[in-house]
């Protein structure tokens, strides 16, 4: 036993040995698994086939995304040199020293007018309105809608719908609309139901459906400067939002408590309902014959407005930062520098990364693409995101705990439960001494 | 007597003492379990009195027993441990009775014994995520065998409030009877089979042989079947986590989960995480005190 | 020893495999559910009724083996042709195998495979073989403190992962043992050896002292006597360790997710990570799945005659 012991020591450390030694020219990006960090690595090896620098995108589930990292960050350690995080990081990472201060690098590149305005506050800039930057938009992302068009054309749909509710089925214009054509596909006894939404309330799923609606409905979530919500996150119209999600609820399939991008997916897929919502980085997986036998009839639109007009869809996607405790930090630059290179961002949206640019974004080449390219251009145009400040996970988990009771079990109202995100939000912010008074 | 002595120091003096083997054989564990677990242990217990947040780059702040006080006065906190406490009665109850159940059928001469055995202990073989999703998929009102199976036609298991929790105690006695049959029938082909011999001479009906025989012998190994799954139970978090994560579902290990790593309030996390190990401490020692008591019989 | 079984046992014998029979069944559907759907087409995977008899296919296990995207155009007919007929069959599925120069990407999955390997192999080992010692130690000796030292090595499995999971993780940084077997398999040996001691004495204590004093008494060394007596007649305990050790390490899941990057990281982590793309791909999630249980099914049978063994309960008693 003592000699195996010894052995195993004695390769533990001459692995320990080889792994440090073969990272001399080596970069290491971490997100989370799935297709664009696919398309990255490919990306990245012309990076590494032009200067000779092997660049690894190193990966892991959604799900544990968040805790490796911040797992990295605690320790201040090395294993990443770059990270292509959540917008919501971007309040922790920069005040509390995650990530490397990019403003020099945006100025001098100009990179204020390159990418769209969306995207450089939502991904990069911290706090809002500082012009102070620690991400390069890399991911753009946004909430959208997926339906079945070919249910929509169907003219014995159509005239029944125009009997009923008095105006011609097409894409929804706003909520209201949204609501009728719930109501008018929710069929049970023929396995069809109206609508997918978003309920999850592990994490972000069903905060980013909810937010979406309020915001479209004139509310806000507060005031993102002076982190006041009393009288904000519980107003009418964040109340009307709310109720609004709530009675789409209730025309979603049934068991639909769990729901997130997969569920909302499959919903398309399995012929489940006629809307369903999902952000536009899991789209592609509709679009394509071979995972989705309803493709040819699958349809995209945009969020659609409010009562008011207000017109607004939920931020998602990343951007890349350079990890403060990175050994290799220069090396990271240079990597950013052939990044933002417009054919970078050109080679990039072709090989299925959403880029950001603005030039690439606004040609007719990219939005006609795919059947999703126009629908996500035009949300790109109205993004509008959560809160970013370094608790944002607690805030997170506050207003799931009030949400997802009235949400799905139908227990309260909207203006209780909102009333009771005002009291939690509140107590977290003046724990966090946001309150200068 | 004489002789045996003189043998007996004859050995040890060509041998290693039995005062060298019982070193040798106790003190290398003890000393390696105390390495890797006393350092998390204080870690753990020196920040439940500090509001700290690991990945934040603010120092620590002395709270001394706030974050207790705010945790035990948290009604959510308790929901949680009142889900846990249901949890852990209904899931580890029924894998003690199907486990010890098919334990009992199977302690007999059958055909084919050791590969059924073995196949009956596949659902222990798979990984909690793995059988998590897998579970969930089967519960699927829209696409799932169990409600086309049964009738149920689309009664959402996992989505409603109180079948939830159920639905999730269902998958893990699937998945850890196999632990508590294995556990079972190796006590029960243990038993001496000239008891059984003597009860059926003097007529003893089935249920005395049962309670008075099988069961006392089986008790130990049945009890430390018991402690340990009462003790991964409270654990509970991958299967239940990928399952439902309703508030009505929120184990207390889950909610730690969240704490700890997503909202990154470490200090407060090490605090209820003492709070339950406590709990756990408690329980077991009850059970430990009672597994004593059944052995000295 | 032939015992004569009266009418009424006979069928209680045959009702008992009956009733066998069926729990097999019961349990086991599960698993062959998730074992065929490694081998449907995507397309069959979730459907209602759930599909029994179908044209199987390796499509599943050829993804798990190599790094896919989805196809955002149709491939072009000149590439298909060119391809070889396991490129074509992800082809069909609507995804394309990823290049570095011209060679198609491995994923990940044989080198976690074999992580797993190594760790749970070698931490087993550790865990019993410490284990047993230590179990015989307290069973035969006398310990000062033994109840609570007892129920110290028994307190080591009540944290929950989570909350040892960081002051773990920096002790691991400072030592360099973050992302190696090493650390993990220390790690598994610690977290495996409470159950180890506790059950190996549970069926050292059932073996009769006298059996030792006899052989001492014949002039064996202690030692000797723990070889060759306690040992054997122990095997169903250490057989039954061995299994559950085997399995809890094999599947361990949060500190193969936090103490591990990409060098050492075991299977468990990868194999729900087949979902991402946005839609989850069942059938090569159950191919993982399949596979992965393989080797714990085959140690589990090899081991089935100890298993069933038994122990001889207190035959000899005063």
């Amino acid at each position: 036993m003592k000699r195996s012991i010894t052995a195993l020591l004695a390769a533990g450390g001459l692995a320990f040995v080889l792994a440090n030694t073969a990272r001399a020219e080596e970069l290491t990006i971490f997100w989370a698994e799935w297709d664009p960090a696919n398309y990255l690595q490919e990306l990245v090896n012309d990076y590494t086939k032009e200067t000779g620098v092997k660049v690894t995108v190193e990966t892991t589930p959604w799900s544990d995304f968040q805790t490796k990292t911040f797992r990295e960050f605690a320790a201040k350690g090395t294993a990443y040199d770059m990270v292509v995080g959540d917008s919501q990081w971007l309040g922790a990472g920069s005040t509390q020293g995650h990530y490397v201060d990019l403003t020099d690098f945006f100025q001098k590149h100009n990179l204020e007018k390159a990418f769209l305005p969306a995207t450089v506050a939502g991904y990069a800039e911290y706090p809002i309105g500082s012009h102070k930057y620690w991400a390069i938009p890399l991911e753009g992302d946004a909430n959208g809608w997926a339906y079945r068009k070919d249910w929509f054309e169907d003219p014995k749909e159509k005239t029944a719908f125009k009997a009923k509710y008095g105006y011609e089925l097409g894409v929804p214009k706003d909520y209201k609309q949204m609501r009728d054509i719930a109501e008018f596909f929710h069929r049970p006894n023929e396995k069809r139901y109206g609508i997918a939404i978003y309920t999850d309330n592990s994490y972000d799923a069903i905060a980013m459906g909810v937010e979406q609606t309020i915001f479209s409905y004139g509310g806000e979530l507060g005031h993102y400067a002076t982190y006041k919500v009393n009288g904000i996150i519980n107003s009418k119209e964040a109340v009307q939002g709310l109720e609004a999600y709530h009675e789409l609820y209730k025309f979603t399939p049934p068991g639909w408590g769990k729901a997130f991008f997969l569920e909302d997916n499959q919903a398309i897929t399995e012929g489940l309902a006629a809307m369903s919502m999902n952000f536009f980085a899991f789209f592609p997986a509709l679009a394509n014959p071979t995972t989705n036998p309803h493709a040819s009839g699958t349809g995209f639109f945009a969020n659609p407005a409010g009562p008011t007009g207000a017109h607004f869809a939920a931020l998602g996607g990343q951007g890349i930062s350079i990890v403060s405790y990175s050994k290799k930090r220069d090396a990271a630059m240079k990597f950013l520098e052939w990044f933002v290179k417009d054919s970078t961002q050109k080679k990039w949206g072709e090989l299925g990364g959403y880029t950001c640019s603005k030039a690439i974004l606004e040609s007719q080449e990219f939005r006609k693409a795919t059947p999703y390219n126009e629908a996500f251009y035009q949300s790109m145009l109205m993004v509008k995101d959560f809160w970013a400040t370094p608790e944002y996970a607690e805030l997170l988990d506050q207003l799931n705990r009030h949400l997802y009771p009235y949400i799905v079990d139908g227990k309260g109202t909207a203006k209780e439960a909102l009333d009771g995100v005002d009291a939690d939000w509140t107590t977290t912010f003046k724990k966090y001494k946001r309150y200068a008074q | 007597m004489i002789t045996k002595l003189d043998a007996k120091s004859a050995a040890m003096a060509r041998g290693l003492s039995d005062l060298s083997i019982r070193n040798l054989f106790i003190i290398p564990t003890i000393a390696f379990l105390i390495i890797f677990n006393i350092f998390p242990l204080i870690y753990s217990l020196g920040y439940s009195f500090y509001d700290y947040s690991a990945a934040g780059s603010a120092p620590p702040v002395f709270v001394g027993l706030g974050n207790y006080r705010e945790l035990l006065a948290s009604p959510y906190i308790w929901s949680n441990f009142w889900i846990t406490a249901k949890y852990v009665i209904v899931s580890v109850g029924g894998q003690m009775l199907v486990g010890f159940g098919i334990a009992v059928l199977l302690n007999r001469a059958i055909p084919f014994k050791g590969l059924i055995t073995t196949l009956l202990l596949l659902p222990m073989m798979m990984s909690a995520a793995v059988v998590g999703l897998f579970w969930q998929l089967l519960y699927s009102p829209s696409w799932g065998p169990i409600n086309y199976i049964f009738g149920l036609g689309d009664f959402p298991w996992l989505s409603d409030p109180v079948a939830a929790l159920y639905a999730v105690a269902i998958t893990d006695i699937w998945m850890w009877s196999p632990f508590v049959m294995l556990l079972s029938l190796a006590g029960l082909s243990a038993v001496p089979k000239h008891l059984y011999e003597a009860a059926a001479i003097d007529r003893a009906s089935g249920w005395f042989t049962f309670s008075r025989i099988t069961l006392p012998l089986v008790a130990p190994l049945l009890l430390i079947a018991l402690i340990f799954r009462t003790m991964e139970a409270f654990k509970t978090f991958d299967i239940a986590y990928v399952m439902s994560v309703q508030p009505t579902t929120e184990l207390i290990a889950i909610r730690l989960y969240k704490l700890a790593f997503q909202e990154w309030q470490t200090g407060r996390s090490c605090a209820l995480a003492y709070i339950v190990l406590i709990m756990v401490l408690a329980i077991t020692n009850i059970y430990v005190k009672y597994l004593n008591q059944v052995k000295a019989r | 020893m032939a015992v004569v079984r009266t009418p009424a046992e006979r069928i209680r014998d045959r009702l008992a495999v009956a009733a066998v029979i069926a729990i097999t069944i019961v349990m086991l559907a599960p698993i062959y559910w998730i074992a065929s759907t490694a081998f449907k087409p995507r397309s069959l995977a979730t459907t209602v009724p759930p599909t029994v008899f179908f044209k199987p296919e390796i499509t599943p296990f050829i993804k798990l083996f190599t790094k896919r995207v989805q196809l955002l155009r149709p491939v072009d007919k000149a590439t298909y042709d060119a391809a070889p007929w396991w490129e074509r069959l992800i082809y069909d599925g609507g995804e394309r195998v990823l290049k570095v120069g011209g060679d198609p990407q491995l994923s990940a999955y044989p080198n976690r495979f074999l992580n797993s390997l190594i760790v749970a192999i070698s931490s087993t080992f550790l865990a019993v073989a410490m284990g047993t010692i230590t179990a015989y130690g307290f069973s035969r000796f006398r310990i000062a403190g033994e109840p609570d030292l007892l129920f110290f090595i028994l307190s080591t499995r009540m944290l929950p992962p989570v909350v040892v999971a960081i002051p773990m993780f920096l002790m691991y940084r400072q030592v360099g043992l973050v992302d190696t077997h090493l650390g993990l398999i220390i790690l598994y040996t610690a977290f495996n050896l409470s159950f180890s001691v506790w059950l190996m004495k549970g069926f050292i204590d059932e073996i009769p002292k006298e059996y030792e004093e006899a052989a001492l008494v014949d002039g064996y060394t202690r030692l000797q006597a723990f070889l060759k007596i306690v040992i054997p007649e122990s095997s169903t305990g250490i057989a039954a360790t061995a299994v559950f050790c085997f399995i809890t390490a094999w599947n361990e899941y949060a500190f193969a997710l936090m103490m591990t990057n990409r060098n050492a990281q075991t299977a468990p982590p990868f194999i729900p990570a087949q979902l991402g793309s946005g839609l989850t791909d069942w059938t090569t999630i159950a191919a993982g799945s399949a596979l992965f249980l393989l080797p714990v099914a085959l140690f589990t049978f090899f081991l089935r005659n100890n298993l069933l063994r038994g122990v001889t309960f207190g035959a000899i008693r005063k």
